[in-house]
C-alpha cells in the first residue's frame, strides 16, 4: 500500500490523471463485479432459503409437509403444514422444534399483518392453539416475506387430502428431513440462472476495463520507458515496474471500489425482485468469493498490463503509432440484423414461448445490438471521414476508422438504453395482455363430484359469518373438474370471504383472478426492475469508459497534439474534434436504436399504443446518458491543455 | 513592405529568456536569410531549443526583440502568434508529430486545412510533395506504417507545405541512425531550399550540422563562435 502511495505521489501531473483513472476504472469494476456475483449469491441464497418448502418424499419419513399459498391484501401468504408421523421429526429452518397440532409459527411480515387487520381478514384463518411463535430468518425467502407454518395431527384431513400440485401448493409428503435445493421447475431456479447470464454480461465489459486500465499504465510507463533505459534498465525492470504498479494501483481500486460497494449494498437491498427486499448478507457473497475478487482482479489487470506492454517492449513507439486496423466485417452486421429479426418474430409468439424466452431472445438481441454497433461506428466514420471539408470532420472520422470499439465502448451504454426504452415505449410490462385482474370474485377448482357438496358447504359457512354473496358453478378446461366461484354483494371484501372459507376444501384455498395472475405480475415487474438495473449499468460503465476512452487517446496522442499547439494548431479545433468524434455515433447509434427497439417491440404492442412509462424512460436516460458521456468526455479536456503546454515536449 | 534581398527574414537580437533561476538565453542575436540553412550546436542545456521557441514565437523573451520581415513578432498576443506559426513558419521535430490515425497525405494536408483550403485541393497540394521527397507511393499510409526515416520526409512535407518562410528543425535526425540522418538532412536543406524557405536546424551533431551554410554554436545561453560551412557537394533528392 505504501509503495502504492509512492509511485502515485512521485507521478507528475498528467501521469496522476492517469493514475486516478486506473483506479476509477478498478474502482468502478470491483464495485459492478461485487454486484453481479453478489446478486448470484443473493438468488442462490433465497432459492436456498425457499427448498425446504419443497417436500422431498421418503416412504420411511418421520413427518409429513404440505404446502400451499393463500392470499390477503393481493399479497402471497405460503402455508407449510407439517404433522409428526414418527420419532424425531426434523425442525424446519428458522423454528426451534417441530410444532405441535394446532401450533402456528409465523414470519415477522405475517405477524405484523394479522395484528393490523380485523380477525375476520386474516387472523381468523389460522386459528390454534396459544400464540403464534415467530419465524427465523432461515425460513424467510426475504424478510418481510408472508409466512405460515402450520402443525398438524397426522391424521386432520389438511394432511390426506390431495392438492393441485404447481408452483404455489404440494399435496402431503412424508418427509424424513427437508430438500435443500429447490426443483429445477421453480421460479427461483429460473431467476438464479437469469442471474448467471446476466453476471456474465457484467463480467464482459469489466475485463475490457481491465484491459483499458492496463492499457493506460502501459502507455504512462512507456514515456518514461526511453528514460529507463537510458539509465540502463533491461526490458525485464520495465515490465516487472509496470507490473508491480499496475497491480498495486488495482490492489487500491479493489479496497475502494469494496468500501463502495459495501456503502451501496443497504439501498441495493431495498430492489425489490419476485415480491421482496433482500437480506444483506444475501449481497455478499462468502469469504471465498471474496478473496477471489481481491486477489483476482488486481492478478488480472496485472496480467492485462504484462500483454499491454509487450507491444511497447517490442517497439518503443508501439502504443502511439498503431497500424492501419482491419476493416470489421460485414457478416457482423449481417449476424446482428438475423439475431434482431429473430428476436421480432419469436416476440411475435411470446404468448406461446413464455416470458422467459423473450427475455433469452431479448439478450440476444443486445448481443446482436454489440456486434453490430462497432461496425456500425466504423462505417460513421468512414463517412464522417469521406464526407468532412474541414480538419474537424475529418480527424473526429479517422479516428471512428481507426478504434470503432472504443466510440462504440463509450456510446453503447446509450444504445442499449435506446434499443430498451423503445422496446418499453410499446410494451409496458405493467399491464400485461390477458392478464384478468378483477378482484371481485374468488375461485376454487374440485373434483365435478363433489361440486354440489362444496357449493352447499360454502353457502352455509357464508351464512354463518353474515357475509352476502352469490355462489355459482361453472365449468373448466379440464373433464372431470368443475370450478366453483363465489362473488361477494356490493363488492364485499375478498379477504373476509377468504378468511370465512378456510379448510373449507383441506389444502385448497379460494383466489381472486388477480391473485392467479399475481405470479406474471411479479415477473413482469421484474422485467423492468431487471432492465432498469441492466440501464444503470450500462451507464455506469459508458460513464467510465468514456472517460477511459478519452484519456487514453490523448496520453496515446500527446507528443503530436503537443507538436501540433507548438506548429499553431489551435487547441480547440482539436476539442471540436473530440466532442464530434462521440456525438455523431451517439446520435446515429442512439436514434438506430431507439427505432430497433420500436420494430421489435411492436409485434408485443400491448394495451396503448405507447406507454408513457416507456417514454419517461426513454427521455430521462437518453437526456442523462448523453450530458453525462459528453461530461466524461470533456474530463479529457484540461488534460490536453496539461499535455501541450510544455513549450520543449520532451521524448519522454 | 518591400523586402530586401539583403535583409534576414528573421531577426533577433539581444535575446533573453529565464526559466526560474536558470537563464537559458543571455543575450542571444540571431538571423537568417531567405534560401539560407543555418544550423544551431552546441551541447545538451545550452539553450538551443530555448532560442529556437523565442525565435519561432512559441516563447515570449524576458528582453530582446524577434522581427518577421522586419515586424516585430515577439510583442503580438498568443492567439496571433499561434496563426503566425501555422502560416508563417513549419516544423520539424525529432519524433512523433504526426497524428498516428491520419494517412500521411493528410498529415501533410494539416497546415492547409487549418489555413481554411478546401480539402481536394489541400490533399493534392500534399501529394505533390511526396514524389519529390522520395516518399511516392507512400501517400495513404499510416504513421505507423512509415519507417522512421520515411516519416520525417513526411513531417518535412508537411512542415513546408504551405509554403513558410522560415522552417524549424529541433533535432530532426535525433532519432534516426546516421546513414538515414544524413539522407534527411539532404532532403531537409534542399527541400527548404527549393521551397524559398529559411532553414533553422537544432542539433548536437556536427554531422548533420555539416549540411548548412552557416554553424551557430552556443554555450551557457550564449552564441560563443558562428561560422560559414565549408562547400560540400550539391544535394540530391
Ligand atoms: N520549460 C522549461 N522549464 C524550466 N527550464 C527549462 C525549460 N526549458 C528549458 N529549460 C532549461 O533551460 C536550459 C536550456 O534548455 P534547452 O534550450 O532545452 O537546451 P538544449 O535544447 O540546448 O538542450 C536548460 O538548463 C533547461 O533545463
Ligand atoms: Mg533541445
Amino acid at each position: 500500500m505504501a509503495v502504492g502511495w509512492r509511485l502515485l505521489r512521485s507521478a507528475d501531473g498528467r501521469n496522476r490523471i492517469g493514475a486516478v483513472l486506473v483506479l476509477a476504472a478498478v474502482c468502478v469494476s470491483t464495485a459492478l463485479l461485487m454486484f453481479a456475483v453478489g446478486a448470484n449469491h443473493a438468488f442462490d441464497a433465497r432459492a436456498a432459503r425457499e427448498a425446504w418448502r419443497f417436500p422431498r418424499a421418503d416412504a420411511h419419513g418421520t413427518a409429513v409437509e404440505a404446502a400451499s399459498t393463500d392470499y390477503v391484501r393481493g399479497r402471497p401468504i405460503t402455508v407449510v403444514e407439517l404433522a409428526r408421523a414418527g420419532a424425531h421429526p426434523p425442525v424446519p429452518p428458522g423454528m426451534t422444534t417441530f410444532p405441535r397440532p394446532g401450533e402456528r409459527w409465523v414470519s415477522p411480515a405475517l405477524a405484523t399483518m394479522t395484528g393490523h387487520l380485523p380477525a375476520d381478514e386474516l387472523a381468523d384463518r389460522f386459528a390454534g392453539r396459544g400464540a403464534a411463535h415467530r419465524l427465523g430468518p432461515a425460513a424467510l425467502v426475504y424478510p418481510d416475506e408472508l409466512v405460515a407454518v402450520i402443525g398438524r395431527a397426522a391424521t386432520d384431513p389438511g394432511m390426506t387430502a390431495r392438492r393441485e400440485d404447481d408452483g404455489g401448493a404440494a399435496s402431503p409428503t412424508r418427509i424424513s428431513a427437508y430438500a435443500t435445493t429447490t426443483p429445477s421447475t421453480s421460479d427461483a431456479t429460473g431467476y438464479t440462472i437469469l442471474a448467471k447470464i446476466a453476471a456474465v454480461l457484467m463480467v464482459v465489459p469489466l475485463l475490457v476495463f481491465g484491459g483499458a486500465a492496463a492499457r493506460l499504465t502501459a502507455a504512462r510507463r512507456d514515456q518514461r520507458l526511453a528514460a529507463l533505459r537510458l539509465v540502463g534498465a533491461t526490458p525485464r525492470h520495465v515490465v516487472v515496474m509496470t507490473v508491480a504498479e499496475a497491480v498495486v494501483t488495482a490492489l487500491l481500486g479493489v479496497v475502494v471500489g469494496l468500501a463502495v460497494y459495501a456503502a451501496a449494498t443497504p439501498p441495493l437491498t431495498r430492489i425489490t425482485m419476485m415480491g421482496g427486499s433482500w437480506f444483506l448478507g444475501d449481497l455478499w457473497p462468502g469469504p471465498l468469493w471474496l478473496a477471489g475478487v481481491v486477489v483476482g482482479v488486481p492478478l488480472l489487470v496485472g496480467a492485462s498490463a504484462v500483454v499491454g506492454l509487450r507491444r511497447v517492449v517490442v517497439s518503443p513507439l508501439g502504443v502511439a503509432s498503431r497500424q492501419t486496423p482491419p476493416r470489421l466485417k460485414a457478416v457482423r452486421a449481417a449476424v446482428a440484423v438475423a439475431l434482431l429479426i429473430a428476436f421480432t418474430v419469436a416476440a411475435r409468439e411470446a404468448g406461446r414461448l413464455g416470458a422467459g424466452i423473450v427475455v433469452a431472445l431479448l439478450g440476444l438481441a443486445f448481443l446482436g445490438l454489440n456486434l453490430l454497433g462497432p461496425w456500425v461506428v466504423g462505417v460513421i466514420g468512414r463517412i464522417v471521414a469521406g464526407t468532412a471539408r474541414g480538419v474537424t470532420g475529418l480527424l473526429a472520422g479517422r479516428r471512428l476508422v481507426d478504434d470503432p470499439r472504443a466510440t462504440w465502448r463509450t456510446v453503447s451504454g446509450i444504445a442499449l438504453v435506446g434499443f430498451v426504452a423503445g422496446f418499453l415505449a410499446l410494451f409496458d410490462p405493467s399491464g400485461a395482455p390477458g392478464m384478468d385482474t378483477a378482484t371481485n370474485r374468488l375461485g376454487i377448482v374440485v373434483r365435478a363430484a363433489d361440486a354440489g357438496a362444496v357449493a352447499n358447504h360454502v353457502r352455509g359457512r357464508l351464512d354463518r359469518a353474515h357475509i352476502a354473496a352469490r355462489v355459482t358453478v361453472r365449468t373448466v378446461p379440464s373433464p372431470d373438474r368443475v370450478g366453483v366461484t363465489v362473488w361477494p354483494r356490493d363488492g364485499g371484501d375478498v379477504d373476509r370471504v377468504r378468511t370465512a372459507l378456510a379448510g373449507t376444501v383441506p389444502g385448497h384455498v379460494f383466489t381472486t383472478p388477480a391473485d392467479e395472475s399475481s405470479g406474471e405480475q411479479t415477473l413482469f415487474r421484474d422485467i423492468r426492475t431487471g432492465t432498469l438495473v441492466v440501464l444503470v449499468v450500462s451507464f455506469l460503465v459508458a460513464m467510465v469508459s468514456a472517460g477511459i476512452t478519452s484519456v487514453s487517446s490523448v496520453l496515446d496522442r500527446r507528443r503530436a497534439y503537443a507538436l501540433l499547439r507548438l506548429a499553431g494548431t489551435p487547441l480547440s479545433v482539436v476539442h471540436r474534434a473530440r466532442l464530434r468524434e462521440t456525438l455523431v455515433p451517439l446520435a446515429v447509434m442512439g436514434g438506430g436504436s431507439l427505432a430497433a427497439g420500436l420494430v421489435c417491440g411492436l409485434p408485443l404492442a400491448l394495451a396503448s399504443p405507447v406507454s408513457p412509462y416507456g417514454l419517461t424512460l426513454f427521455g430521462s436516460f437518453v437526456v442523462l446518458g448523453t450530458l453525462g458521456v459528453v461530461a466524461a468526455t470533456l474530463v479529457s479536456r484540461p488534460l490536453l491543455h496539461a499535455v501541450t503546454e510544455s513549450p520543449s515536449p520532451q521524448p519522454d | 513592405m518591400t523586402v530586401d534581398a539583403s535583409s534576414p527574414v528573421l531577426d533577433c537580437r539581444g535575446l533573453v529568456k529565464s526559466f526560474g533561476p536558470t537563464r537559458a538565453l543571455a543575450g542571444v542575436g540571431f538571423a537568417v536569410h531567405a534560401g539560407e540553412a543555418a544550423a544551431v550546436m552546441g551541447p545538451s542545456g545550452s539553450g538551443k531549443s530555448t532560442l529556437l521557441h523565442c525565435a519561432a514565437g512559441i516563447l515570449r523573451p524576458d528582453a530582446g526583440e524577434v522581427r518577421l520581415h522586419g515586424e516585430r513578432i515577439d510583442e503580438l498576443n498568443e492567439e496571433r502568434r499561434s496563426a503566425l506559426r501555422r502560416t508563417a513558419f513549419g516544423f520539424v521535430f525529432q519524433f512523433g508529430q504526426l497524428l498516428p490515425e491520419l494517412p500521411a497525405d493528410e498529415n501533410v494536408a494539416m497546415p492547409l486545412l487549418l489555413d481554411g483550403v478546401g480539402r481536394a485541393d489541400a490533399v493534392a497540394r500534399a501529394r505533390a510533395w511526396f514524389g519529390p521527397l522520395g516518399i511516392g507511393g507512400l501517400e495513404r499510409r499510416r504513421p505507423g506504417e512509415l519507417s522512421g526515416g520515411q516519416g520525417q520526409r513526411v513531417a518535412i512535407a508537411r512542415a513546408l507545405v504551405a509554403r513558410p518562410a522560415v522552417v524549424f528543425a529541433d533535432e530532426p535526425t535525433g532519432s534516426l541512425d546516421q546513414a538515414t540522418g544524413q539522407e534527411t538532412m539532404a532532403v531537409l536543406v534542399d527541400a527548404s531550399r527549393r521551397g524559398g524557405a529559411a532553414l533553422v536546424v537544432v542539433t548536437h551533431d556536427a554531422q548533420v550540422a555539416r549540411w548548412c551554410d552557416r554553424v551557430v554554436e552556443m554555450r551557457d545561453g550564449m552564441v560563443v563562435r558562428e561560422w560559414h560551412a565549408p562547400a560540400r557537394e550539391p544535394v540530391r533528392a
